[in-house]
């Protein structure tokens, strides 16, 4: 078997409905981002670095999802691991660089178990453009799909999440939430789901994972005071329905989960960026230290109201669609799928429910500096654009549904 | 069925749902104009409703917009729908028209008429639909819009809008499953079916149980209930008479009966229908024997709004042509008395500026005209001759009678059902008394008659509540619920209700002449002496919370009430006790084995790491020993 270099990798992208509409997120998200940095980070030492990491995890998330080759989409994952290390350890105080090193270590070496699994897949089909591999084994797909868990955070490897995210700087996290978390389901999407791999016995084990992921997310997220443990655990729960829906495959299911990473990159980002101005006004991220914000600012309030609505998926917001899908193609594949997934969204109202109630209502606790414009800007243009998306919903469905996506 | 606007024509669908929504945001942005661009609005919606309803008597509408992602976006009407439109857009204008002087120069104004018109819309988007998966999208607005009207609170009513968003988004949840369920199993989920599904495929079964308890949530039966209560503490009398007070009734039972007798058929499954009957009862009886000694008049009112729920339940379940009719008849007539006695619990509390029962009473001769709109709906939702409310009652109790030719359980259900009357007639007796009747404190000698915004809304109300009693056969039922239902219904128990009004009305008139002509007419008043010292006058007053407080303190009731004002039977309370204990075992348990396997890792590749790192010991003699190892092993190996 000769390995010759220009059958390896080359510059192989290719444009399908799913990658412009990926890229569109992608993009969308990462200019939110960079709007709200421009506002709240206010480092002097190495902003450089900081603007750099951010465009290269925008860059590497649009990468990921319009490449077709399984060697370049693995250079762009660990360029997004490298950054997310630069910037979880960005404020450098030392459990900063411990959350940071964490991070990098599990992404990294899941990430190499994973390039073990793509060498014995080239080695199977003599190529790494995933169109043309036919011939797959579990043994490669159990590694690549550990890989996929560690930067999906799916359990059992979604641990570096909780200290990354208390860490990394708000602004960021919306970046994290939004794009880098997005890509390890997007491989699943393409290599398994839409490739031609035929395992049910695979697929269902990965969408019971995925339930439980959910559900440990959902529960944890629950009974956690801290918010940016709470925005983690939440995190890990609705990457988990993300991936149901990946992982039961019908069309109801694909769709459902392409929804799911518009309205969850849409509304978590814009959570995320709200506990940022809750931390910047206050000074303190502690449910049980913050409340009665809605007196203090009646738009953060409104637009997070909104932006939960979205997560637990009531109708205005696109939210409600992508829990809808999602759970028609779970049902698709076995009701019991739906039921644990129904359970699941049961924890998601009632964590959202509980944390808006406690942060906005009740007596007023902190002391409360203004918050800047322009970060309640962001905010609120998100909330808008779920909103919109919600009411308008025929133009993403449609746009998905049409040929399957492709 | 088109409307024309400027030579424009639109569906008529899309102007009922997007109209009072328009003209509730042009309000809420332009508010100098608001009461203009409602009015407008509302009197529209209620012109266009009327239309349609006249239109639904005679035809069937139905109006496809797209089909798209597998899922066709329906709109269809027939008779069922069409006389719950006209009810909720009437409802819809008569609340808004209270509200207008009800709600004015309160702090929140302007986003209550907002979520009051945006709650039409949806409420009209739920029952103009004819596809369980577009119904959902709307029924899944009413969420939203049922939060941000509970926020809206004479005091702090978060608690109760968390519970309500809590407990409905809940039962959306599983109705939504139960909706994508039956979808993925039949394929069909368009009204109207070609063929009704019986219950004798256990996903089938799966399937309607779920729709159920969406279905019961909304209409607010037990044990989904709780939130009606909690809010009824802190939100304004219109938020109450409009929502769980009558949309949500309509809105529930509408939907239960829709799915109970136009897409499955429970007729044909007892176990089904016993459970339904068994929810009724208990909502019947539990309900109403907390509403007894509630001490807060909307409270009080509230508990009467979750029990009257049973009746329509109990008859739908009977499975009876006849106990359908008269649940869905029960149905309207509810949502009518209870608004009323919402509406006028309102009006005192506008004047009197409490609603405590402790604190009212004789209020009859300065509100007559309120007095008169509660005595008529308090006795219509007694289940008195010749009110609606008797005759819906007796419609209902005729079908677990005929329930009896397939069951023996029948008498509980009938027991059950006139228990529950008997101590509503015994509520209503206290509540009247408390706010109308007796001493009137001090305080309230200045309090006069409500405004008149206020009192034409109830006073229709009460109106209707009489029209739909004495002439029952001739407008409500043979126009409005026969023709709605799909089944041909026999009258077995007989009942004149023009005659029984004429034997009522010489009944009262002849009391009147003995009441006029009588001895009885002239009490003696005296002051009242305690050990010779004058009793203040307070302290005499005989208020009408007291008049049961010996049910309470019976010692086995005193402690199921204390259990019950406690929360012991909260659906809310249980859900997060229940999910806080998942959680833990998620949190605390799985989630700290996983973190602690990974700190096990870890401390393993540190020995590992400490174990090479006595190979380095730093003497040159040891490495070079290494080098010449390792080059013999490359060596042999090149060799071999």
């Amino acid at each position: 078997m000769a390995i010759r270099g220009e059958e390896m990798i080359g510059f192989d992208f290719f444009l399908d409905r799913f990658g412009i509409f990926l890229s569109v997120i992608f993009g969308f998200i990462g200019l939110m981002s960079l709007v709200y940095s421009l506002a709240t980070v206010k480092e002097k030492g190495h902003k450089l670095e900081y603007y750099l990491m951010l465009l290269l995890i925008v860059g590497s998330g649009i990468g990921v999802a319009l490449s077709y080759n399984l060697l370049l989409i693995f250079i762009f994952w660990e360029i997004s691991t490298f950054a997310i290390w630069r910037t979880v350890g960005y404020y450098r105080k030392d459990e900063d660089l411990r959350a940071a090193t964490i991070t990098f270590l599990i992404n990294f070496a899941a990430a190499a178990v994973m390039l073990i699994g793509l060498v014995v897949l080239y080695m199977e089909n003599g190529t790494f453009n995933f169109f043309e591999i036919k011939n797959f084994n579990n043994l490669a797909a159990i590694l690549i799909m550990i890989g996929i868990l560690a930067k999906s955070v799916i359990i059992p490897i979604h641990i570096w999440l909780m200290p990354a995210y208390k860490a990394v700087p708000s602004a960021i996290g919306g970046c994290l939430v939004g794009v880098a978390e997005n890509i390890g389901v997007i491989l699943f999407l393409r290599l398994f789901t839409t490739g031609s791999y035929f395992s049910p016995d695979f697929f269902t084990t990965v969408a019971w994972l995925a339930i439980a992921s959910s559900l440990l997310g959902g529960g944890a997220a629950l009974l956690s005071n801290n918010l940016r443990n709470l925005l983690a655990f939440s995190t890990i729960s609705q990457i988990g329905f993300i991936l149901l829906g990946f992982a039961v495959a019908g069309t109801y299911g694909i769709v459902g989960g392409m929804l799911y990473i518009l309205a969850h990159a849409l509304a978590k980002s814009g959570l995320f960026y709200g506990v940022g101005v809750i931390e910047d006004s206050t000074g303190r991220n502690d449910l049980k230290a913050v409340s009665g914000m809605l007196k203090e600012s009646p738009t953060l309030g409104v637009s997070m109201a909104f932006l939960a609505g979205s997560i637990v998926g009531f109708f205005p917001m696109i939210g409600f669609f992508s829990k809808l899908w999602v759970i028609i193609g779970a049902v698709e594949k076995t009701a019991y799928l739906g039921v644990g997934a129904m359970i699941a969204a049961v924890f998601t109202l009632l964590y959202n429910v509980r944390f808006y109630h406690e942060l906005f209502f009740g007596e007023r606790l902190a002391k409360v500096k203004r918050p800047s414009y322009t970060a309640l800007a962001v905010i609120l243009i998100l909330a808008l654009v779920s909103l919109l998306l919600g009411i308008f919903f025929y133009y993403p469905v449609n746009y998905l549904t049409v040929n399957g996506g492709f | 069925m088109n409307v024309d606007f400027l030579g424009l024509e639109f569906p008529i669908y899309y102007v009922m749902i997007l109209l009072p929504a328009i003209a509730g945001l042009l309000g809420f942005l332009i508010n100098r104009l608001r009461s203009e661009f409602n009015l407008l609005g509302f009197f529209l919606t209620l012109w266009f409703a009327i239309k349609l309803f006249i239109k639904t008597r005679t035809e069937v509408l139905s109006f496809n917009i797209a089909t798209f992602a597998g899922i066709d976006f329906t709109f269809y009407v027939d008779s069922l729908s069409g006389f719950i439109i006209l009810f909720s857009a009437l409802f819809g204008f008569l609340i808004w028209f209270y509200s207008l002087r009800a709600m004015s120069k309160t702090p929140r104004e302007r986003v209550y008429h907002l979520y009051i018109a945006l709650t039409l819309s949806a409420t009209n988007g739920v029952l103009l639909t004819g596809n369980l998966i577009f119904l959902l999208i709307f029924w899944n607005v009413l969420v939203f819009t049922l939060y941000g009207i509970l926020l809206v609170g004479k005091k702090d009513s978060s608690f109760a809008a968390r519970k309500a968003v809590t407990i409905i988004g809940v039962s959306d949840y599983i109705l939504m499953l139960g909706i994508v369920i039956l979808l993925i199993k039949t394929g069909n989920i368009n009204f109207p079916v070609e063929q009704k599904l019986l219950l004798n495929d256990p996903w089938y079964i799966t399937s309607y149980l779920f729709i159920l308890v969406g279905a019961i949530a909304k209409a607010g039966a037990m044990p989904l209930h709780t939130w009606i209560p909690e809010a009824a503490k802190a939100v304004p009398a219109g938020t109450m008479a409009y929502i769980p007070a009558s949309l949500d009734k309509l809105l529930g039972i509408y939907f239960l009966v829709r799915i109970s007798y136009f897409f499955f058929d429970i007729a044909g499954s007892m176990p089904v229908r016993i459970i339904l009957m068994i929810i009724g009862s208990v909502t019947i009886v539990a309900a109403v024997g907390m509403a007894m000694i509630q001490k807060e008049a909307m409270r009080l009112l509230s508990f009467h709004a979750v029990s009257q729920v049973g009746y329509m339940v109990l008859g739908i379940g009977t499975g009876i042509p006849i106990g359908i009719a008269g649940g869905l008849f029960h149905m309207i007539n509810h949502a009518i008395y209870k608004a009323c006695l919402f509406l006028s619990a309102g009006s005192v509390e506008y004047r009197a500026r409490t609603t405590n029962l402790d604190n009212l009473g004789g209020l009859g001769t300065k509100m007559p005209v309120t007095l008169f709109t509660f005595l008529i709906s308090a006795l219509a939702i007694s289940g008195v001759p010749p009110l609606n409310g008797f005759f819906s009652k007796w419609m209902v109790y005729q079908g677990i009678v005929e329930f009896g030719s397939e069951s023996n359980l029948w008498p509980i259900f009938l027991v059950a059902a006139t228990f529950g009357s008997i101590l509503t007639l015994a509520s209503f007796l206290k509540i009247t008394y408390s706010l109308f009747l007796g001493e009137r404190p001090k305080p309230l000698n200045k309090v006069r008659e409500a405004r008149f915004e206020m009192v034409v809304p109830s006073l229709i109300l009460a109106l209707l509540c009489i029209i739909f009693g004495v002439f029952a056969y001739q407008i409500p039922l043979k126009n409005l619920i026969y023709p709605a239902l799909p089944f041909r219904i026999v009258e077995t128990g007989i009942w004149l209700p023009m005659l029984a009004t004429i034997l009522i009305i010489v009944g009262i008139i002849i009391g009147l002449i003995i009441f006029l002509f009588g001895t009885a007419v002239k009490p003696r008043r005296s002051r009242v002496f305690v050990g010779g010292e004058v009793l203040e006058e307070e302290a005499a007053r005989m208020t009408g919370p007291n008049f049961y407080s010996s049910v309470y303190s019976l010692d086995m009731l005193k402690k199921t009430y204390d259990f019950g004002e406690g929360g012991a039977f909260d659906f809310f309370n249980y859900l997060n006790g229940v999910a806080s204990g998942f959680a833990v075992m998620f949190k605390d348990v799985i989630n700290r084995l996983i973190v602690a396997i990974y700190e096990y890792i870890g401390k393993l590749i540190r020995v590992f790491g400490q174990l090479t790192s006595f190979l380095h010991t730093g003497e040159l003699y040891t490495y070079v020993g290494w080098i010449i190892l390792g080059g013999i092993i490359i060596l042999m190996l090149l060799v071999l």
